[in-house]
């Protein structure tokens, strides 16, 4: 037998979608019926709730980026004084090898991959670089740049965030890779013009990739400054 | 080429017809609008990828947010949740109660755990069946109405501040 008790977990389950049981018990239940009233007007506030505001143009970001992405070869690129990649992985799969130069020249071919990076404005909340930085174990202790972009990315191991930032010695762009390559120390690559730096931090690497060699020691001596790394 | 054509303008009309409800779903997953926006922005850069895998072209919302759970799950690594979905049969629901006015139905919804928060947004943003939840989240029907029930049960609970029946003590109250 269908009782009230029966009634209310059925509505509370899927208010819209009653069951025949619960349709036929209704409709001779006075209690019942008050019940799914207060539930109607609850799930009605709820969903009104729920339709927060929608940013501005989301689609056409989204068409643009699928665009870009279909249209421009990997290797063609944007001109930049200078570029840090940063990103803070996440995910905590194991991708590459233990081979830590590895993630220098990773962060090379990745801003090689992502020209439109370097050429997009997508200012972001320098309270969202402080906690991005916070969750991969780096506390800002001052200003390293004005955040110009900010993209979650995948990386070796993971999701990784890409950030391009103007700083005092040119714009940047800064890739966190997350690993468990516990090697100390930090590791150089150039490729294709660009010269990157990557170094154990946080819950992973970053590396900073740069168009010359003096920029790239230049911010990569920032980073080490303005930032304490939980190791 | 034509084919080509035809594709881009069903991924351009897709986006624009699912993007907006990608991102609420996106919000009140991970609750940071930024975190939401690459979800969505992702959700469909892997759409587009596996777009002739998509079974049902002219209902494409459930693969959409299906790519959209994923890539949250990815993005956060997700622990295996300790919940035991009982019998709905077990649960009591508690006496009559109201929600909260709607300034504090936001922060009642962001207070769900994952496991309740999840399968409530499919129903109330997705609008998906029991059986549908239950199929994205891979556990049985029984599973996702238990859920649903403790979702809604908890947000009108959370507003007393307690989830014990209370019809003594209201009767003491009156009196």
């Amino acid at each position: 037998m269908f009782h009230c008790l029966d009634f209310r977990r059925a509505k509370l389950a899927d208010p819209t979608r009653l069951p025949g049981e619960a349709r036929k018990h209704l409709a001779a239940c006075r209690a019942c019926q008050d019940f799914a009233r207060k539930v109607d007007a609850d799930d009605k506030r709820i969903a009104a709730a729920l339709q927060v505001a929608v940013p501005e143009g989301l689609a056409e970001r989204v068409l643009l980026r699928a665009r870009s992405r279909r249209l421009r070869p990997a290797w063609r690129l944007m001109a930049v004084a200078a570029t840090v990649v940063l990103s803070i992985g996440i995910g905590l799969k194991t991708w590459l090898p233990a081979a830590h130069q590895d993630y220098a020249r990773f962060a090379i071919e990745h801003v090689l991959h992502e020209p439109e990076a370097l050429s997009s404005h997508r200012l972001a909340d320098p309270r969202e670089f402080g906690t991005v930085l916070a969750r991969f174990g780096g506390e800002l202790q001052a200003p390293v740049g004005k955040v110009r972009y900010m993209k979650l990315c995948p990386v070796p191991g993971g999701t990784g965030w890409h950030i391009v930032l103007d700083t005092e010695h040119g714009t940047a762009t800064l890739l966190l890779i997350p690993g468990r390559d516990r090697s100390a120390g930090s590791v150089e690559a150039r490729l294709r013009g660009f010269a990157a730096t990557a170094r154990r931090a946080g819950a992973g690497w970053y590396a900073i990739v740069t168009e010359s060699p003096q920029s790239r020691d230049a911010i990569d001596a920032l980073m080490q400054r303005r930032v304490s790394w939980r190791i | 080429m034509l084919l080509s054509i035809g594709k881009h303008r069903t991924f351009e009309h897709t986006v624009r017809a699912f993007s907006a409800d990608l991102f609420r779903f996106a919000l009140w997953l991970c609750r940071d609008r930024f975190v939401a926006e690459e979800l969505v922005q992702e959700t469909f850069s892997r759409a587009w990828s596996a777009w002739e895998s998509l079974r049902d072209p002219g209902n494409p919302k459930p693969w959409l947010m299906r790519i959209l759970r994923n890539e949250h799950a990815r993005l956060y690594e997700r622990k295996r949740l300790d919940y035991c979905d009982e019998e709905i049969e077990d649960l009591a629901i508690s006496d009559n109660r109201s929600l909260a006015g709607e300034f504090e139905i936001g922060q009642l919804i962001d207070s769900l755990p994952l496991s309740l928060r999840e399968p409530f947004l499919l129903q109330t943003l997705g609008g998906f069946t029991c059986a549908e939840i239950a199929e994205q989240l891979e556990i049985s029907e029984g599973a996702a109405m238990v859920r649903l029930t403790r979702a809604r049960q908890a947000l009108r609970g959370l507003v007393a501040g307690d989830d014990a029946p209370r019809r003594r003590r209201r009767g003491n109250d009156r009196g």
